[in-house]
């Protein structure tokens, strides 16, 4: 009998696979959502965590963007 | 006035914000003309609770007037102060003379650049003999629009007191002078002032007033016009002074200051009609011939024929050492000379050889290394600021040197790179050293903290600032290639690097990434057998430095070196067509010349400071190759190259944008490079195979915080300093004492800490001379 899950297919570049697996294994367990890590770049995770990883990312991403502070003149 | 619903001149993003706040706060307020949109600007977002970054900057000026003939005028000058100037306009060279001793630069673009009014700077703008009004009615002429109300007034405002007091060593008497009697009334009721005062000035008239009486003061002014016959125009005023008592000097002129009296004094020293003091035998040799701008920035410092005091601000490799050599030469006094390390100091001496006909005794070094006593008596003395100001046990030898130092009185104090050196070493250095005049030099006049707005009191304002295009463009410094190159994370090393046990270890991760290093390899590679390039490697993460340069097996220098063989290393890489890369940690950020050099690929940095990314990229902006090649269109485009190389997706990212900041208000454009290595690039590289880059993540993890660690340096390579560098290089673990754990564990049980190192300056004693020779 052939199960079938319902998820999410994630394709991106590698180190942001790395940083949703880390992200995954921060979890407690009951939360984990990785269903599968297909390879590098590819993973299947459960459907309802998509704006959650993408909030997380966005968050991840701003703290290593450096915007110039209008107004501040030195 | 416009309400602001129907206003179709503001950005469009501003007028978004508008709508939405008027959607929510702001409809229960019918539109109201308001007095002043700036204001108006402020109140609206208070009510609308708009995010406040959206109120700085966007104001409205289209109310401002344009002239009917703006298109001939360069200057757009806004009420706020800030002043943009069209570079395209047959103008441009006379406006920017102006703003640039009126006005900071913000930042400057090819076409368009941006300055700032301030008090600062307008302070600056007095001190250089500029008046008031000669400002108001000359930014009027270059200004598209009509001049502001508002603008008018600031300038007033902040030039009212400012310039309006000097102070003049003339005979080596100190003289507070004024054109403006009723200035110096003010200051004398000062009680700290009045009390510094001498009052033999007013014996001469019998008069032994305590206001400033009006003959002796006349007389005063009198000495000063015949003697300067070249005074520029605003000089040829009465001018009146009063003595003061050169042991108040340092009060007074606190006194002076804005948080105080408000009448910030300028310095200038009569340099011609010192008889005190003896001339030194120095002038320029003929083959020293300043180029333009040095011309410009020395004619600012010696505008009436005396010397100011005040701070050159020249981009690293457009000859600094000439403006001062220059400098000392007009001078002809003794002159002090200040530079960060024993390594400048060696090159500072060089340039004084190499430009000026000061013979070889009136020249001497004093570091710790050499002290040399100066032979004659005047000449010029070359040290570094920790030696100066070096607050410890000296030796005997230079406790005499510095004593000797303190004794004189210099005509000039000339300062390298003024903005590396802590505010209170600089008070230090002023206060023990008797100086006549000062000049500051530098390249790049930013701080990550504020204390850049101290050196304009504790020196002088700054003087001139070239702009860095307009020196590429004549060929005066290199035309550098800025690129950013971005080094994708391997798998393994991003994993670790996102593990929360590895946070201290982040640092160490990034910069071994073997994307990185196999990015670094191949632009080494590529510019040694392509272009026959000479490269710097810089590294301010010492396990990287040691790990690139072994892999590599290149020579590198960091602070543990001794001097010797960083002048061998250094001499190999000028001469030899055999090293043509070295690795440099921070200690070649600042002064260590190596006019060879012109790539530059920089692994590791300094968090996100802005003026190290510029002393670096000075180093190799030195120009090279036939003048005519690098004149605007000539053969070669670019002929310096100056790579980041940074992991994305890591904190890296967020330093390097940050870094470039200040070379990008200097008109420089980064590119950013993907590619690299190239595609095709397989096992030639190093850390080609799986498993060679595991071996490496293995390292790196294994080394623990050292990886992470950058190094403990001050600025100032000194030796002073370096004797403290070695006591606190190490793990962090000896900062938590757990190095003294190992030790105890290892030792014989005596329980005593390490003996203490001796220290080679003090003398032995009697007994032990013998056996230590």
């Amino acid at each position: 009998m052939v199960e079938a899950i319902k998820g999410l297919l994630i394709t991106c570049d590698i180190p942001m696979a790395q940083f949703i697996i880390n992200l995954n294994n921060t979890m407690p367990n009951a939360q984990k959502f990785i269903l599968e890590i297909l390879d590098d770049t590819h993973l299947f995770v459960q459907p309802h965590m998509a704006d959650t990883i993408q909030y997380r990312l966005q968050e991840f991403r701003d703290s290593n963007t450096f915007e110039k502070p209008l107004g501040v003149r030195n | 006035m416009k309400p602001p619903g129907g206003d179709s001149g503001r950005p469009v993003k501003k007028a978004k914000t508008t709508q939405k706040s008027s959607g929510s706060g702001k409809a229960k307020e019918p539109y109201e003309a308001p007095e002043d949109l700036d204001d108006d600007d402020e109140e609206y977002y208070e009510d609308g609770g708009a995010e406040p970054e959206e109120k700085i900057e966007k104001k409205d000026f289209t109310k401002l007037e344009l002239k009917a003939d703006h298109q001939n005028r360069p200057l757009w000058v806004c009420a706020d102060g800030h002043i943009f100037l069209e570079t395209f306009s047959h103008l441009y060279k006379q406006a920017y003379d102006f703003l640039i001793a009126i006005s900071e630069p913000v930042c400057r673009p090819e076409s368009m650049h941006e300055y700032n009014l301030t008090p600062h700077s307008l302070y600056a703008a007095v001190s250089v003999g500029l008046e008031t009004e000669t400002i108001i009615t000359v930014l009027d002429r270059l200004s598209k629009t009509k001049l502001h109300k508002e603008i008018i007034d600031f300038i007033r405002d902040s030039t009212l007191n400012y310039g309006k007091v000097k102070l003049v060593l003339q005979k080596n008497r100190y003289f507070v002078e004024s054109p403006f009697p009723e200035v110096l009334q003010k200051l004398l009721r000062d009680d700290a002032i009045s009390r510094a005062r001498i009052s033999s000035v007013d014996a001469k008239d019998g008069q032994p007033s305590f206001h400033v009486s009006k003959a002796p003061l006349e007389q005063g002014g009198q000495d000063m016009l015949g003697a300067d016959e070249i005074a520029a125009a605003a000089e040829e005023k009465e001018m009146h002074s009063f003595e003061i008592d050169p042991a108040q000097v340092e009060h007074v002129k606190q006194r002076c200051l804005p948080n105080a009296l408000n009448f910030p004094m300028l310095e200038e020293y009569d340099f011609r009609n010192d008889t005190i003091n003896a001339d030194v035998a120095m002038e320029l040799k003929p083959q020293a011939q300043p180029r333009p701008y040095q011309e410009k920035s020395l004619s600012k410092m010696f505008g009436n024929g005396r010397a100011r005091s005040g701070i050159i601000v020249l981009p690293c490799g457009a000859g600094k050492s000439l403006v001062g050599v220059s400098a000392a030469c007009r001078i002809r006094k003794s002159c002090l000379c200040l530079a960060t390390n024993a390594v400048s100091v060696d090159q500072w001496a060089f340039q004084f050889k190499l430009w000026s006909t000061i013979r070889d005794d009136q020249i001497s070094r004093f570091t710790s290394d050499s002290k040399e006593r100066l032979k004659s008596n005047v000449g010029v003395v070359v040290t570094t600021y920790n030696m100066v100001a070096f607050g410890g046990k000296r030796s005997e030898e230079s406790q005499k040197i510095i004593e000797e130092i303190q004794n004189r009185e210099w005509g000039l104090l000339l300062m390298d790179e003024v903005h590396v050196v802590p505010a209170h070493m600089f008070r230090k250095v002023i206060s023990i050293t008797k100086s006549h005049c000062k000049l500051g030099l530098t390249a790049t006049l930013v701080r990550e903290d504020d204390r850049i707005s101290d050196l304009n009191f504790l020196i002088g304002p700054k003087l001139y600032e070239a702009n860095w295009l307009d020196l590429v463009k004549g060929g005066f410094i290199a035309n550098v290639q800025c690129a950013e190159v971005w080094c994708p994370m391997t798998k393994e090393f991003y994993a670790e690097y996102l593990k929360k046990e590895n946070s201290r270890k982040r640092q160490g991760l990034y910069v071994m990434n073997p994307n990185k290093f196999r990015a670094c390899e191949f632009l080494i590679r590529f510019h040694e057998q392509q272009r026959g390039d000479k490269i710097i490697v810089f590294s301010d993460n010492l396990f990287a430095l040691r790990a690139y340069a072994q892999k590599l097996r290149r020579p590198f220098i960091d602070g543990p070196t001794s001097h010797h063989e960083r002048t061998r290393v250094l001499q190999a890489f000028k001469h030899s067509t055999e090293l043509n890369t070295v690795f440099l940690s921070k200690v070649g950020d600042n002064s260590i010349d190596i006019p060879e050099a012109n790539v530059l690929i920089q692994i590791s940095s300094h968090a996100g400071s802005r003026r190290q990314e510029a002393q670096r990229l000075g180093r190799i902006l030195r120009a090279k190759g036939k003048h005519k090649d690098r004149m605007a269109g000539g053969s070669e485009e670019f002929n310096a190259f100056f790579y980041t190389l940074v992991s994305t997706d890591t904190q890296e990212m967020y330093y390097s944008t940050k870094r470039q900041q200040f070379l990008i208000d200097q008109g420089y454009s980064f590119k950013v490079i993907t590619s690299l290595p190239p595609e095709g690039s397989g096992p030639e590289l190093s850390y080609y195979t799986l498993q060679d880059q595991l071996d490496l993540l293995t390292k790196v993890l294994n080394a623990g915080e050292e990886a992470a660690g950058v190094e403990e340096l001050e600025e100032d390579m000194d030796d002073v300093t370096r004797f403290r560098t070695r006591r606190t290089q190490g793990q962090m673990s000896r900062y938590s004492g757990a190095d003294g754990m190992m030790y105890m564990e290892y030792s014989t049980g005596k329980g005593r800490g390490k003996p203490k190192p001796r220290d080679p300056n003090k003398p032995r004693h009697n007994l032990f001379k013998k056996r230590f020779t």
